[in-house]
């Protein structure tokens, strides 16, 4: 197939839109850092531990977008699933690396269950996976914050007095994870340039990104690939088509488990009825910063999509106080991004999917003429 | 009604159960135990173990705790099996050393480790009791601790 005749400028347009959203962050990000007075080491040090806090989480949408299912908002189930481990964990007074394993232990089966549930009625909705995944979360929230908080106590026996609310049943609004805070990021910390770097986390980080990169090239990443591209030829060519879509999500959403668990290790707190809300939006909105799209998607615009939603984050509360004179205003800026930002996604990825349509009659128009089929 | 395994099914049933292993040897070597070092006077069957006027405590390889008389202190531990070491003077200030290896029981959350008891040759049993702290000690605590997060969604309206 020849490739589409166009001008330089167009080619610059055409790559400046394809990467429109990292350099708009990259921009605001620019002009951030010198108003909010921040070092460079300082601002290194926070990317570092937000880089090791949150990818783990947003490497796990990966798999869905492989399979063509769109970016999972279901991925709050596995953090529930992870929340629920951990509150297991506190329970039974089991602390350190032991404590978060078996949080683990505690969360897969619960995931997979919640995965598998989710990939059967994504199944029902094709098409609309995103909205129908991001509804289910809220429908999965309500089960959760029913067992939580009043199930846990009264059914589900709770020992631990410091975790149960007053009146006996329910958990309290705030967990202390004291007893796993950064347990796994201070196993190998390591000080390079006077930034302190958690080398097992990003140890685990970067077997994961291993793992995604040889799960592509299996027997069941390339059927995720053929589904994802076009369903209807994947299931002529025999490859189970629903199953396949099934397993995406519930290997996403047991990845999203376990990065939950990570991510609070690092914070040492959990908010129960409210972590795995936000959480969801975290991971989405850093993933689309980094470049992705909602059918493609890669580690590189993990990493660079985490260090510029995370900059952003740490940069617009001081540089929104030095502009306007007032950090709030800098806390509603991030906001307004976070939403915005995955608003702008959607809209360019219908754009250049249309785009994307529109070349590919312009190219046959180019074929026909160069073969003289019909005049210039 | 027969049933087939094929290998796919034992793997799985292989997987499954070294899964619950490992959850199971994760909860014995995670579990936590709080250890109330007290330095007080003990009798037990007509014999006192009288109380150290000073004492330096240390458990595995946590920092040293020196304790008065009467005096009782608390370290959090990991796991059952631990060493406990005694550094305490005389009559005569002449300084000992006194080491033990030791199994906090799964089932106790909080023990009573009597260091008198334990330096003076007593029983375990004397030296190390179960500690169920009184319910006051254990009422709810009112103040919850303080919500950390990224703030994406502005809680403080």
């Amino acid at each position: 197939m020849s490739k589409l005749r166009e001008t330089r400028g167009q080619k610059i347009i055409g790559a400046l839109e394809k990467n429109a959203v990292p350099i708009l962050f990259g921009i605001i990000c620019l002009i951030g850092i010198p108003f909010s007075g921040y070092s460079l080491g300082y601002l290194g040090q926070e990317i570092i531990v937000r880089i090791s806090r949150n990818s783990f989480l947003i490497i796990a949408l990966l798999v869905p977008i492989m399979a063509g299912m769109g970016l999972n908002f279901g991925m709050t189930l596995g953090a529930m699933a992870g929340q629920i481990g951990l509150i297991f964990m506190v329970d039974w007074g089991i602390v350190g690396i032991p404590g978060m394993i078996l949080a683990m232990i505690i969360s897969t089966p619960i995931s997979a269950f919640l995965g598998w549930m989710c990939g059967k009625i994504l199944n029902m909705a094709k098409g609309r996976e995103m909205v129908t995944s991001y509804i289910i979360g809220f429908f999965i929230n309500g089960v959760y914050q029913l067992i939580v908080l009043y199930g846990m106590g009264s059914v589900i026996p709770i020992k631990n007095t410091s975790l149960v609310l007053p009146r006996g049943y329910g958990i309290r609004n705030t967990v202390n994870l004291i007893t796993i805070r950064k347990a796994l990021d201070n196993l190998l910390a390591i000080r390079f340039l006077g930034i302190s770097i958690p080398f097992a986390t990003l140890l685990i980080i970067a077997l994961l990104c291993i793992f995604i990169v040889w799960f592509r090239r299996t027997k069941l990443g390339q059927d995720m690939r053929a589904v994802g591209q076009d369903m209807e030829v994947a299931r002529a060519a025999g490859i189970r088509v629903e199953h396949t879509r099934i397993v995406s999500v519930v290997i996403s959403t047991i990845l999203a488990g376990y990065g939950m668990i990570l991510y609070l290790q690092n914070m040492g707190t959990l908010n129960t009825y409210n972590s795995h809300m936000q959480i969801g939006m975290f991971s989405i909105a850093a993933l689309l910063v980094g470049g992705a799209s909602v059918a493609r998607a890669s580690i590189g615009n993990v990493f660079l999509g985490v260090s510029l939603f995370h900059l952003m984050f740490v940069v617009s509360p001081p540089a929104g106080k030095r502009i306007i004179g007032d950090a709030q205003l800098g806390e509603y800026f991030r906001v307004f991004v976070s939403y915005g930002v995955i608003t702008i996604a959607l809209v360019l990825y219908e754009i250049r999917k249309r785009r994307k349509a529109a070349r590919g009659g312009l190219l046959l128009a180019q074929d026909q003429v160069d073969s003289g089929e019909v005049d210039a | 009604m027969n049933i087939h395994f094929t290998r796919r099914n034992l793997f799985q049933l292989f997987a499954a159960i070294l899964i619950i292993l490992i959850a199971v040897l994760m909860f014995i070597i995670g579990k936590q135990h709080a250890l109330l070092l007290d330095n007080k006077t003990v009798e037990d069957s007509g014999t006192t173990y009288q109380a150290f006027s000073i004492v330096e405590v240390q458990v595995n390889k946590e920092p040293e705790i020196e304790l008065a008389a009467r005096d009782r202190d608390r370290v959090d531990v990991m796991g059952q099996r631990h060493r406990i070491t005694v550094t305490y003077t005389d009559r005569s200030f002449e300084e000992h050393v006194f080491e033990k290896k030791f199994s906090v029981p799964m089932s106790y959350a909080m023990v009573l480790i009597s260091i008198p008891a334990l330096v003076g040759g007593a029983d375990e049993s004397v030296w190390l009791q179960e500690y169920i702290p009184p319910t006051a000690a254990v009422a709810p605590v009112s103040q919850e601790p303080e919500i950390v997060s990224d703030e994406l969604i502005p809680t403080d309206f």
